[in-house]
């Protein structure tokens, strides 16, 4: 008889601790992580449809916080992305400092904490144009002393009457450019047009290069 | 007495290749990105052999990404470090150079910076402001000054001055506003203005 006691004692017991679980003290987790290498407006982020715009940071370089209002539930998932660039820059789901992967999808609940890494960088486009002319070998063109250079191929015998069109590496939007004529070729001599300028929206493509006899 | 032989025979083939598996002849990739490569000379080596000389980039910008030609083994220990360096590289900084390969290694961080020379010139009959550049380095000249300084410019590198804005009602040319630094700084580069 003894044992038919503790029996229901034991299982009102169980069952008062799991209605306890079951209480109001519910986890909430909060869709929250930070943006690095923002510097322009307009960059809005969206999870599951709520879209969320996110500001520059005051201080330049430093990375910005954001959270989106809507608590999640134990379980509940979500998925973080980008639904408009900032202006001049690209935005993409990052990978987290000590991390291997990107972290902007999970489930709630699976880490403590909700903490999503989006990266941005500055868009860059080419620099170039066209070559006119050119029948010497070992013309090269130059960006400054750090935007690259390109050393245009040995012309073919006769050479060949279309323009050739070159590109020297990408240049950040908003950066200044200055191609000039690092290396004539033999027996040339090679001028520029519209050799400066400063990096926009797009390609350049009107830096152009007319060579003639020297 | 006959099988004894065969085991001991047996035992020595299997030492044997088990050697040949712990060779170098791995099949895993050991590289990463290195930056600052316009010259050659930059050599690179894992555990104090595998030298490897990192060819220069055809585009002149100095980063390009490498990897060993020898390939490395799982579980191997890898060690690089900078063997020597082109007479243009000042100092070479590694991260994550050092570790046991699970994966192919592609991880490896080598930052170099250049030696620099100063790129300074004068200027003539300036009466309003002037933009200089040199590629993405940009400077404005005040009206009036008579000289001006760029940043400075890595060894080796390419320059090119050129104007992003004359002054206003002038037009300015520029004179010895190309080149390549050598060993010691430019100061040469003159810039006149008119009317």
């Amino acid at each position: 008889m003894k044992s038919s006691l503790i029996r229901p004692a034991l299982a009102l017991a169980l069952a008062a601790s799991l209605a306890a679980c079951g209480g109001s003290d519910k986890a909430e987790f909060t869709v929250a992580g930070s943006v690095n290498g923002l510097v322009y407006d307009d960059l809005v982020l969206t999870n599951a449809g709520v879209p969320l715009k996110v500001a520059p940071p005051a201080t330049a370089g430093a990375s910005v916080r954001f959270a989106f209002p809507d608590k999640l539930e134990y379980g509940d998932t979500y998925d973080v992305r980008v639904l408009t660039h900032p202006k001049h820059q690209f935005c993409e789901p990052g990978v987290p400092v000590d991390g291997l992967y990107a972290n902007n999808a999970d489930t709630a609940g699976r880490l403590v904490t909700i903490d999503i890494a989006i990266a941005c960088r500055i868009n860059e486009y080419t620099v170039g144009g066209t070559i006119t002319g050119l029948t010497g070998a070992g013309l090269v063109l130059a960006n400054g002393s750090t935007g690259g250079t390109y050393t245009a191929a040995t012309p073919a015998t006769p050479p060949a009457t279309t323009p050739i069109t070159y590109a020297l590496p990408t240049v950040k939007f908003g950066t200044t450019y200055g191609v000039t004529v690092s290396k004539q070729p033999a027996g040339q001599v090679c001028t520029v047009v519209n050799p400066t300028g400063t990096m926009g929206d797009a390609e350049v493509t009107n830096v152009n290069v007319t060579c003639v006899p020297a | 007495m006959k099988s004894s032989y065969l085991r001991a025979s047996a035992a020595l083939a299997c030492a044997v290749v088990l050697t040949a598996c712990g060779g170098d002849d791995g099949q895993l990739l050991l590289g990463g990105t290195i930056t600052g490569v316009t010259k050659p000379g930059m050599v690179l080596t894992n555990n104090g052999g595998s030298d490897y000389e990192i060819p220069v980039p055809s585009n002149g910008t100095g980063a390009t990404s490498f990897f060993f030609p020898n390939l490395i083994s799982s579980d191997d220990k890898y060690d690089v470090q900078v063997k020597s360096k082109p007479t243009n590289v000042d100092q070479c900084t590694l991260i994550q150079n050092t570790g046991r390969a699970g994966f192919d290694v592609n991880t490896i961080r080598i930052t170099c910076t250049f030696k620099t020379q100063a790129l300074t010139g004068t200027v003539s009959n300036l009466k309003n402001e002037l933009v200089l550049v040199n590629g993405s380095d940009r400077v404005t000249v005040p009206a009036g000054a008579t000289t001006f300084a760029m940043a400075r410019v890595a060894q080796d590198a390419p320059y090119g001055v050129s104007i992003l804005a004359n002054p206003a009602g002038q037009s300015c040319t520029i004179a010895n506003g190309v080149g390549t630094v050598g060993a010691a700084d430019v100061n040469n580069v003159t810039v006149t203005c008119a009317p």
